[in-house]
């Protein structure tokens, strides 16, 4: 089953603990890091960790993952594609 | 002043590639590598990777059944450099220190502690007695009778690095003869699951430099040195390996884990290394490089290099494959490498390098081989970024090492978090326990801190932030340095890392909460808070460790290597805290917990406009037991002229043992002085807590502006560390 991108967003809050965001304000496409949210490399092993919780996704390079952290489309995308078949 | 140049007269080294000087050479002549697969403790997650750990027996090398791995490891390197420098201590009295770089502190041991506690319920509260960064140095001063300056460093991995630096400056303003320096660490859950959280870890041993290099290895180890000032080494006919000439410290503020891209912070510290040595670049033979085999690391480690040397980089090594990076350790066991590389005149080669990475374009010594060296570069940084270099030479050269000589500071600014009025306490212990009264300050106003900074910072590091942006008048932070103590240091982080760790089996670590957790944490954070690139310290000398911070910024401001200066100290109630306390039956009627934080904006007398006051004296050292109230008043009133103290300003109303130390203290001051000086407390107000000095500090500060009054500041460790601070208008 394909994720939704608001599933996807509020897991994203929830791990990173934005806070005074709602999914409603992470548009698809905008970027996630360096001038979107202004997340940084910290928050992305915070992904990693919850890319694996989540969804079984192990990720051991960063490098691996770093297209994946574009967008919050760009996640969901890599995620339905990496998912391990339930 | 000439002869106050600090020499090298004593080596002590334990590493997973050797046990002595010798044996480690050895694993250097051959290319033998200390790693092997973890044994240590089990890792489900992580297995057992290639790691540099110590397999020999502490026990049969001769370490006593005493303190935690760590305080063993440095136990053993102490009495190593103690013997190898043929000194007798006995003749040193006052005038011999230790200063240790330490990043986890007794952390495996007290792992087992929290491990117990979280799967089976049980307190075993032994092992938090060696858990703070200090133990070790408490441990080697008693045992080996050094009455000097003692002090922790916790910079992460320039610790040891850092530990020397602050030892030569020690020695060369004249505070000591002689100082043990290095550094000790031993692997831990932590830092173990901390790096692999943050995916640093590279899981076929780490290759710096090599183009295909994908993380550290993490070992453990200590290094001393026997640091003396030439001329008492000559009035003894010592041995002098070699000189140590250059160091220098930096911040990137710029990133709590990631180093500056274009390693802005490591070129400032290296050039800072030279300017104190009076060297040009080209003076350098050889330089033993940070080197930790991370992407980022070596590729703005060689990006500073060439930034400084141009072309012409001399050879580079990183030996970290050897010994795995040992954290706080590793600057001191690459000091010792560098002092070996001077003394044999041979160049130690950089083990899992093969192929050039064209981005870095330096291709690192491959092989052992000798050369002509007389200036060794030594580089460390660290978490928080915090850079440590130090420059050694050759015995027989004439240094050109500037002279320290400690000035009187103007203090510019006071930022004070507390203190909490005495309440009943909230906070839920791990076990079940009476009611306490504490020092709570309660919920910080954070609306000034960015949104970064809230969601990701502890309550902890916050309080460090509001308090130095209250201290601190903007200017020039390039030339800002800042030294934050702390005794217990981000313990809730630290333990909420551990806990995930160990009940979820290292699934699902919390890689945010690892740099939350390192010591240095707090200073890190303030420094990138306002750009401040000079030094960047966290001194965790228990009670202590605000006076260390304190001597570690006069020292900076006196040496023009800063212009402005953050000092200041932190520490937090929590359950942690509270409960260990709790256990040693610590908490009564009179002894309240407390927490705060307190920093304060220091700046050269000349360049302040309107101070708060003056601090004109700062001395560390021990005191003697049994308790000498006759030898105290000799060694405040060497410093201070007691003809200008109005009040005596002491730790006491905190823990009953102290009480009787002090107030004899007191009354032994009044009788030298011929009238009565006046003895006045402040744990009353503030509570007991490693950093209630530095809330200490602020009231006399207070007190000077008030009523024009010189104030004396004297704090005992109960662990047998002590410091005088002489605030006057």
């Amino acid at each position: 089953m394909e994720i939704s991108l608001t599933e996807l967003k509020a897991k994203i809050i929830e791990s990173l603990k934005l806070q005074d965001i709602t999914p409603d304000k992470i548009a698809d496409d905008a970027p996630l890091f360096g001038e979107g949210l202004g997340l940084d490399s910290i928050d992305a092993l915070e992904l990693v960790v919850m890319l694996e919780k989540n969804y079984g996704i192990v990720i051991k390079d960063i490098e691996e993952g770093r297209p994946a952290f574009r967008s919050a489309r760009a996640l969901a995308d890599f995620i339905n594609a990496r998912r391990p078949a339930a | 002043m000439a002869s106050r140049f600090p020499v090298i007269t004593g080596l002590g080294i334990v590493t997973a590639a050797g046990f002595g000087v010798d044996e480690v050479w050895r694993s250097i002549t051959h290319g033998e590598s200390g790693l092997k697969p973890l044994t240590l403790f089990e890792s489900p997650r992580y297995g057992q990777i290639l790691t540099g750990e110590i397999r020999r027996d502490l026990s049969e090398l001769g370490a006593p059944l005493h303190g935690s791995r760590s305080d063993r490891l440095g136990w053993l390197a102490a009495r190593d450099a103690i013997a190898s420098s043929r000194i007798d201590l006995q003749n040193y009295g006052d005038r011999a220190g230790v200063l240790l770089g330490s990043s986890v502190g007794g952390s495996f041991d007290s792992e087992r502690f929290l491990t117990a506690l979280i799967k089976r319920g049980r307190m075993r509260a032994r092992p938090t007695r060696f858990h703070e960064c200090v133990s070790a140095v408490d441990w080697i001063a008693d045992e080996f009778g050094l009455f000097g300056p003692s002090m922790a460093v916790a910079t992460a991995c320039s610790s040891g690095a850092l530990a020397i630096a602050t030892a030569a400056e020690l020695i060369m303003s004249g505070e000591a003869d002689l100082m043990l320096a290095g550094g000790a660490d031993s692997l831990s859950r932590m830092t173990w699951g901390g790096f692999h959280s943050l995916l640093l870890v590279d899981t076929a041993g780490c290759r710096p430099f090599d183009a295909k290099r994908a993380g550290m290895s993490l070992g453990e180890g200590g290094a001393v040195l026997v640091l003396e000032a030439e001329e008492t080494a000559r009035q003894r006919n010592a041995n002098i390996l070699a000189r140590l000439t250059g160091w220098g410290a930096s911040c990137d503020a710029y990133h709590s884990t990631a180093p500056h891209p274009e390693g802005a912070g490591a070129l400032t510290a290296m050039q800072s290394a030279l300017r104190r040595a009076g060297l040009e670049p080209s003076a350098i033979d050889y330089i033993n490089a940070h080197g930790t085999g991370t992407r980022d690391n070596d590729l703005a480690e060689s990006k500073a290099l060439r930034q400084l040397f141009g072309e012409r980089i001399p050879p580079v090594s990183s030996t970290k494959r050897f010994f795995g990076h040992a954290l706080a350790a590793s600057g001191a066991i690459e000091a010792i490498v560098c002092i070996e590389a001077l003394r044999r005149q041979e160049v130690p080669p950089n083990p899992g390098f093969t192929a050039l990475d064209p981005a870095i374009g330096i291709e690192p010594v491959t092989s052992h081989r000798r050369a002509p060296l007389t200036h060794v570069m030594s580089n460390s940084f660290g978490f928080g970024g915090n850079n440590a270099v130090l420059i050694f030479s050759r015995a027989d050269v004439t240094p050109l090492t500037r002279p320290v000589q400690l000035k009187p500071v103007a203090i510019t600014g006071l930022g004070v978090i507390g203190p909490g009025t005495a309440a009943p306490c909230d906070i839920e212990p791990p076990l079940p326990a009476g009611k306490v009264l504490a020092h709570d300050c309660g919920t910080l106003d954070t609306t000034t801190l960015n949104p970064t900074q809230r969601r990701r910072t502890s309550r902890l590091i916050q309080m460090a932030l509001i308090a130095a942006r209250r201290s601190h008048h903007p200017v020039s932070p390039d030339r800002l340095s800042v030294a934050i103590g702390t005794g217990m240091g981000c313990l809730s982080s630290a333990a909420a890392f551990l806990e995930n760790l160990v009940s979820k089996d290292e699934r699902e670590p919390m890689p945010a909460q690892f740099p939350s957790s390192v010591h240095n944490a707090p200073a890190g954070q303030v420094a990138m808070d306002l750009g401040a690139r000079a030094m960047n310290s966290a001194p965790t000398v228990g009670e202590i460790s605000f006076e260390c911070a304190l001597w570690q910024s006069i020292s900076q401001l006196s040496a023009n290597e800063a212009d402005k200066a953050l000092a200041g100290s932190v520490d937090e109630l929590n359950k942690y805290v509270l409960s260990i306390g709790q256990r040693w039956r610590m908490w009564t009627e009179q002894t309240r917990p407390g927490e705060g934080a307190v920093v304060a904006g220091l700046a050269r007398p000349e360049s302040a406009t309107a101070p708060l006051a003056r601090v004109t004296v700062v001395r560390l050292g021990r005191y003697r037991r049994p308790f000498d109230a006759e030898h105290e008043t000799d060694w405040i009133t060497d410093a201070v002229d007691l003809a200008k103290v109005d009040v005596l300003l002491s730790g006491a109303k905190g823990l009953p043992a102290l009480e009787p130390l002090y107030a004899s203290v007191a009354a032994a001051l009044s009788k030298r002085a011929g009238r009565e000086i006046e003895h006045q407390t402040y744990k009353q107000l503030c509570g007991e807590f490693h950093s209630a000095s530095a809330f200490g500090f602020s009231v006399a500060v207070n007190l000077v502006r008030s009523q024009r009054r010189g104030v004396l500041l004297y704090t005992l460790a109960l662990r047998g560390a002590k410091a005088v601070c002489f605030v006057q208008p």
